[in-house]
């Protein structure tokens, strides 16, 4: 099929998806839709990825649409570059299909905190889709597109992905350039990737990963490979870490481990108990550590760097700052800076942040220390619950970062993690995670492949 | 330790961020509950780890001293109302009552 085609065909989806409501784009044109189909079928040598439609969470800037980041505050902001990313994935022939809603500024669980109104599951509109990359997840998992970007800082496509049932993959922190990924919390950010299959997301990944003289954290490795299908996984040693399988987890979350358990033993993999004792820190940490970040970060939307100015009642330069960033940021990021600027303020950085780190060291060595014990990869559930309904969170903070449970303490660590469906509890899907050490992604990668085929994904479990 | 109104009007001082007389309670309440949450790392011993973890790679390479080029879609200066000279031109100092 020609890229013109399958971009006429994208085009139906998206305005079947955004006329049933889902809310999960924020942007997007027939018209830009057939320039990369045109650029696409331009091109000499068709691409890894040819006419592959991809979205792309709205915080990874391209040239062409406006980005916001699901945030008034960018209002009328268009970038004058392109994410290494973007710029990787259409030189390997993809197309950017559409900007996707998240939850602003990427902080959230649920994508209910963007400026332009909550992103509704696209199996049950009553339900979120999770966060904060949940816009990308639903169009995945809607059929609109095979594969999209989203970002990770503690877990924002993972998360999303067990709830709307894809495959979620987070890569090591340095194996996918930041430069031209809106910053939020610089240590953890990730751009990752959402797949309806391990290999979709495997190869999207591949194609855009690799060292990026721009972004000098990115890792001196060459591009990760796409791995091979495995017969089996024989000779593997997965480890199940207790502290991730408390004895009140859901029980269709409990029920689909087991049924993940028993298609990695099928497959000839050896399963071993382990602990990792900090784990149990992590949410406190990640939430000293990220909005710490986040307040640094997000200081340069204050209307004369980034933002429509407003001016304050004094109208002087800091009435400007206030009122700007006052009236265009929400509540969820408001309290996050809030926090961030506390725990960094004098008299405070010891008792919060210098502790904050210490413990994220800490959780780190945990994961070595199992590694460095003969397991290969780790099992855990990737959430506690599968989706919750709007709403149910929304005034409590603690209780939608507790939905990061499982999953922000491999953020903190810099590790490769991923999502993979493995059922579906009362028709809500289920979702299993797998890590791997440092840069060990295509291991992750290749063994996840092995479960996928063996798992029934689409079935309740029981 | 508990965060009160005032503590909040310092932050978002500090934060350059205005905040709204009605939302202060609410925010007095929701900064305490993740105070106390977090207040959970006090359990965590001080010693047998090291101060700072960051991840990706061990030194970060440096590039050679000499300016790089962003690949821009639009020349500078397509992004503000003036450019001259290589110089984005702003309103000059305490001139912002005029904007």
């Amino acid at each position: 099929m020609s890229a013109i085609a399958v971009a006429r065909e994208t085009a139906a989806r998206l305005a079947a998806a955004d006329a049933a409501g889902l809310n999960a784009t924020l942007h997007w044109s027939e018209a830009l839709l057939q320039a990369e189909a045109a650029r696409v079928d331009a091109l000499p040598i068709a691409g890894p990825l040819a006419a592959m439609p991809i979205a792309l969470k709205d915080n990874i800037v391209t040239i062409e649409a406006p980005t916001t980041c699901g945030s008034r505050i960018l209002d009328g902001y268009v970038s004058p570059y392109d994410a290494t990313a973007v710029r990787r994935l259409r030189a390997a022939g993809a197309m950017m299909a559409a900007k996707a809603n998240m939850d602003e500024f990427a902080m959230g669980s649920s994508t209910e905190h963007s400026a332009f109104g909550r992103v509704r599951h696209p199996f049950d509109p009553d339900r979120v889709p999770g966060g904060s990359s949940g816009g990308s997840a639903a169009l995945v998992a809607a059929g609109v597109v095979p594969a999209a970007l989203g970002s990770e800082t503690g877990g924002s496509v993972r998360q999303p992905a067990s709830f709307c049932g894809v495959v979620g993959v987070k890569p090591s922190y340095g194996r996918v350039s930041r430069f031209g990924l809106v910053a939020f919390g610089s240590s953890l950010d990730c751009i990752s990737v959402f797949g309806r299959t391990v290999d979709d997301a495997a190869r999207v990944l591949s194609a855009m990963s690799g060292h990026d003289p721009l972004d000098s954290t990115t890792l001196a490795r060459s591009p990760m490979a796409v791995p091979r299908a495995l017969p089996d996984l024989q000779g593997l040693r997965i480890g199940l870490p207790r502290e991730y399988f408390p004895a009140d987890l859901h029980p269709g979350v409990a029920a689909g481990m087991e049924r993940t358990k028993a298609a990695l033993r099928e497959l000839g993999a050896e399963l071993v108990e382990v602990s990792l004792p900090n784990s149990k820190f992590a949410v406190p940490t990640y939430y000293i550590v990220a909005p710490a970040e986040a307040a640094a970060n997000l200081a340069r939307y204050d209307g004369v760097r980034y933002g429509p100015r407003k001016v304050g009642p004094a109208g002087d330069i800091r009435a400007v700052y206030q009122a700007t960033r006052g009236e265009g940021f929400g509540p969820e990021v408001q309290r996050r800076i809030l926090v961030g600027t506390y725990v960094l303020s004098a008299g405070y950085y010891d008792a919060y942040y210098r502790k904050a780190q210490r413990t994220r060291a800490r959780i780190a060595d945990d994961f070595r220390r199992a590694f460095a014990g003969g397991v290969d990869l780790l099992l855990t559930p990737t959430t506690p619950t599968p989706a919750f309904r709007a709403g149910e969170k929304t005034a409590d903070p603690v209780s939608m970062y507790l939905a990061d449970i499982f999953v922000c303490a491999i953020s903190l660590a810099g590790l490769p993690a991923l999502s993979i469906p493995v059922g579906r509890s009362e028709g809500l899907p289920v979702g299993a995670q797998l890590i791997a050490p440092f840069c060990e992604d295509e291991r992750m990668l290749a063994a996840a492949g092995a479960v996928e085929r063996v798992v029934a994904a689409a079935e309740e479990v029981r | 330790m508990s965060i009160g109104r005032d503590d909040v009007i310092h932050v978002a001082k500090l934060a350059e961020l205005a905040v709204k007389e009605d939302d202060l309670p609410r925010l007095v309440d929701q900064l305490n509950r993740i105070v106390d949450y977090v207040a959970q790392l006090d359990q965590v011993p001080a010693d047998g780890a090291s101060d700072l973890f960051l991840p990706g790679p061990e030194q970060v390479a440096l590039r050679d001293d000499v300016p790089g080029s962003v690949p821009l879609a639009r020349p500078p200066a397509a992004l503000a109302p003036e450019f001259a000279d290589g110089f984005f031109l702003v309103p000059r100092h305490g001139a912002m009552e005029d904007l």
